[in-house]
């Protein structure tokens, strides 16, 4: 069979019942093999980095090809059970509810199965996540420079009774010339 | 209450929503744009600087995959898809023959897709709004004759031809292209959010400079 011939069956076929497992199953797996392939070629990052993102780019994928398949399968499975006495409408449910099963594998499953699932796989692979170059910002609040003039006199730490300087109301840092 | 669900489940706008490559990966990534951050952010073992961050990301990613895909996936891959496999692989043959583009091609699809021949001739009698031709004047007499049956040819072949473009489309814009264009968007859309530090450079320099002094 030519090229020719399996093109045009896979034409008649998506012509008849495109599937909406079929796009979002096939997204993941050339993902699951690009997105990690990509980290590795990177040059810039340090090894364990692209090895840790590699994986975790690739296990998402791994788990996201059969979240997809067993939702959208599952929906369509029930679609036809529940609307089993008429063959043109159960297949109509069965598209639509293959579509809402694909929906709800995308918005809920595979974010929740990959929050649970991957960070103990990680673990058990000894992998931890290394030091990013890109850390966000850390939210460091600047603390106003209110330096008690006790703190400024070392002398006064020994002594356990605060001087009469210690209540001065003029700046303690900078030039002074004179006076307290 | 049941009616409704029954209504919705069966609906024929979503069954045709649910066919289409292009329309259900839209949808899904804007869900996946919704969902993953969102997971994120109700994360307990995360802390809150870093949840902000990694759900700013995932949002960016996805939303930078989207507008990749429809601004050049869709409108490149269905219009070669259907020039492509017209004209070289079916070379006018299974239903090509009869339509000059694809949106020719959706327009009947989603007419004999209507179940009612009343509300199909309706449409066909009715003018088009960039000119004062009919509807009708843009089919054939086979298309014309194919509308008035109660079960009109679909052309599985055009259809499957414009589908499989889509996949193929949607699988090198989603997985190869997007990550490449996000990389290049996500980092400066971060620091401009405020997210992401700067002046990394500056900083580092002038930290060296302090140390020194």
């Amino acid at each position: 069979m030519s090229l020719a011939d399996i093109l045009k069956r896979t034409c008649k076929k998506l012509g008849e019942n495109n599937k909406p497992t079929y796009v979002v199953m096939a997204i993941a797996t050339v993902k699951g093999i690009c997105r990690p392939t990509f980290t590795m070629m990177d040059k810039t990052e340090n090894p364990e980095t692209k090895k840790y993102t590699a994986l975790r780019e690739g296990l998402t994928e791994v788990i996201a090809i059969p979240a997809y398949w067993a939702c959208g399968e599952l929906a369509g499975g029930l679609a036809k059970k529940v609307f089993a006495k008429d063959k043109a409408l159960a297949n109509r449910a069965a598209t639509n509810l293959m579509f809402m099963g694909v929906c709800v594998a995308a918005l809920f499953v595979i974010p929740g199965l990959c929050s649970v699932a991957i960070k103990p796989i990680m673990d058990k692979m000894g992998l931890k996540a290394p030091d990013k170059k890109d850390q966000p910002k850390k939210m460091i609040q600047e603390v106003p420079n209110t330096y008690s003039p006790v703190s400024l006199n070392p002398l006064l730490y020994k002594n356990k009774f605060p001087q009469m300087q210690a209540f001065t109301s003029r700046p303690q840092t900078g030039l002074r010339v004179g006076g307290l | 209450m049941i009616g409704a669900v029954q209504k919705m489940l069966t609906s024929s706008n979503l069954a045709s929503i649910a066919q289409n490559t292009t329309q259900s990966v839209a949808i899904e990534t804007t869900l996946k744009s919704i969902g993953r951050p969102g997971f994120i952010l109700i994360d307990n073992d995360i802390d809150s600087d870093t949840k902000q961050y990694a759900a700013a990301k995932e949002f960016l990613y996805q939303a930078t995959c989207l507008a990749v895909y429809m601004a050049l996936i869709v409108p490149v891959f269905k219009k070669g898809g259907f020039k492509l496999a017209k004209e070289k692989l079916f070379k006018n043959t299974n239903g090509f023959e009869h339509f000059a583009n694809v949106n020719e091609y959706l327009h009947y699809r989603k007419l004999a897709d209507n179940p009612s021949i009343n509300n199909r001739q309706a449409t066909l009698s009715k003018e088009l709004i960039t000119s004062k031709n009919k509807v009708s004047d843009k089919y054939n007499e086979t298309l014309l004759a194919e509308l008035k049956k109660e079960h009109p040819e679909k052309f599985a072949y055009v259809k499957g031809a414009v589908e499989l473009s889509n996949i193929v489309g949607s699988v090198l814009g989603l997985a190869i292209l997007a990550p490449q264009v996000s990389h290049a968007f996500i980092h400066p859309a971060l620091r401009f959010l405020g997210l992401e530090d700067k002046n990394k450079k500056a900083q580092s320099q002038s930290q060296k400079i302090d140390t020194k002094a």
